[in-house]
């Protein structure tokens, strides 16, 4: 590819960004996560500690699920904490909050 | 000898003397804060999390059934896929993962008067992608062995999962960092660095042992990961590394970047790769448009998507990488009917040298989590 064909695609690619970043400053007002829990409201403004580790770490990589089988609660928090690197703190929080 | 031969031999050698540093000193790292976590860890009591929780820890199958199917360049393929996750944790700290993929791969065959217009034809693959043994020692550490993904980069250990991909199309650099097998068999040592209330440093290291046993290939390779993630913000930015020490022996490197702005939901991400053989990089954004004036409920489920991504050749190029440059534009629309069902679409261009492209993609993904038996009950 020539430099000239390069230098537009970088030229597009700064256009969508200044795009999305518009976007995102247009979207002025505070929106909450599309899932979480359904008995919880996962904003950042969340008073349960272990909501607020929820909001902040579990929809980095996916959608989080919307309800656990408390069954399994222990399993895939294990599982999650090597994937997001979570302390052993914010699993016993998050343990507390997603099965009380 | 020619003297050109010659000065080949010693920097052949040299070059194995590095490598064989290079895997004494990693086996050193990885060893000595094992055996120091090893020491604090045994004969603590463990923290009784269950006097606090109604959470259980049965054995779990989960994973994801899949069902694609993509047009490209006007030829369609059929792609059904079962992805099954075993866990099965052992006490609180240490947990048996494993997953396996089987992926179907259906092409029309060719007939002598037209290309891929007969009937639909193909096979089913098999891939181990990971069956490790975890020990989380500590928030600081979690000891890895067995065969694991290859931590490089966001998109091999974090995105790929067919449920959680946004676009089914993988990046162009997907290879960088994970060619050939895109697992390791060895050791991985990863954790938290260092934590403040505001950010906290993540890493893992890792090293690779070759192995030719079937479905378990791995080459030997040497590398590791580190990025910083800032909470409140849900921003997270990391650097990989990897070095293959078998066949060809190359550094591989990324650059990755996250970003969840709580005033609206946007999630972006971008990684740049980069190894002897091409680098590029791919941005994507995805938004869902909660906040829509009509019908809010509806749209809370929708996914729009974009994507952009160039790869340009070095060195020839191959070696799971394009020979020629290429950039693709990609949108994509899904449904999340429920938590577990997702209906997927997306429409790319591909520009490359070799000619021009469309590619279409539809289908569903479905993802599940079943206990392996009742356990107790909340
Ligand atoms: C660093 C990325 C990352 C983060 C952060 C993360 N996950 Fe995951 N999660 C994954 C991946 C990747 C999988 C798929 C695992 C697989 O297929 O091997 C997954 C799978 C799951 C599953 C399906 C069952 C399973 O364990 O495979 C659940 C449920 C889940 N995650 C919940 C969570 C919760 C709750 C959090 C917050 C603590 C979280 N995740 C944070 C990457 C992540």
């Amino acid at each position: 590819m020539n430099d000239q064909v390069r230098k537009r695609w970088l030229l597009a690619l700064v256009a969508s960004g200044v795009c999305i970043a518009t976007l995102v400053a247009a979207t002025g007002q505070a929106v909450p996560a599309a899932t979480g829990p359904a008995h919880a409201q996962t904003t950042a403004m969340a008073a349960d500690p272990g909501e607020k580790i929820f909001a902040a770490n579990c929809a980095r990589c996916h959608t989080p699920p919307m309800t656990l089988n408390p069954r399994v609660t222990g399993t895939i928090l294990m599982h999650m904490r090597t994937r997001a690197r979570l302390s052993r703190k914010d699993e016993k929080l998050l343990l507390q909050y997603l099965a009380p | 000898m020619t003297t050109q031969s010659a000065n080949r031999q010693i920097w052949k050698r040299k070059l194995r003397l590095i490598d064989r540093c290079t895997l004494r000193k990693t086996i050193g790292l990885l060893v000595l804060p094992s055996c120091i976590l090893l020491g604090s860890t045994v004969g603590r009591a463990q923290d009784d999390l269950r006097a606090h929780t109604t959470a259980g820890y049965v054995p779990v199958i989960s994973g994801a059934f899949a069902y694609i199917q993509n047009t490209s360049g006007g030829v369609q393929s059929l792609v059904p896929q079962i992805v099954p996750v075993l866990l099965a944790p052992m006490g609180h700290s240490l947990l048996l993962e494993s997953r396996v993929e089987f992926t179907g791969f259906f092409q029309r065959e060719n007939l002598p008067s037209e290309p891929f217009s007969g009937r639909f034809a193909g096979k089913v693959y098999k891939t181990v992608d990971y069956a490790q043994l975890d020990w989380l020692a500590d928030s600081h550490a979690t000891i890895v062995a067995g065969r694991f993904i290859l931590p490089f980069g966001l998109y091999s250990e974090r995105l790929a999962p067919v449920w959680i991909r946004n676009l089914q199309d993988t990046p162009f650099t997907y290879s960088i960092g994970t060619n050939p097998y895109g697992a390791a068999d060895g050791f991985m040592l990863r954790g938290i660095a260092a934590s403040l209330p505001s950010a906290s440093i993540q890493y893992s290291a890792f090293m690779s042992a070759h192995s030719s046993t079937n479905e378990l290939q791995a080459i030997r390779a040497v590398g590791g990961d580190t990025s910083f993630y800032v909470p409140s913000k849900r921003v997270e930015a990391g650097l990989s590394y990897q070095r293959t020490l078998e066949g060809y022996q190359i550094n591989n490197e990324a650059a990755y970047f996250s970003w969840q702005p709580q005033r609206a939901s946007v999630d972006l991400k971008a990684e740049y790769d980069r190894n002897h053989y091409g680098d590029g990089y791919w941005i994507e954004a995805a938004h869902i448009p909660q906040q829509f004036p009509v019908a809010p409920d509806f749209f809370r489920h929708v996914q729009l998507v974009g994507r952009m991504e160039q790869f340009f050749v070095r060195n020839g190029g191959g070696n799971g990488l394009a020979r020629v440059n290429e950039q693709r534009p990609e949108v994509g629309l899904n449904f999340q009917i429920r938590d577990d069902w997702r209906l997927e679409s997306s429409y790319g261009r591909l520009f490359s040298h070799n000619g021009n492209s469309n590619t279409w993609n539809f289908g569903f993904t479905y993802r599940f989590i079943w206990p392996l038996w009742p356990g107790r009950k909340s």
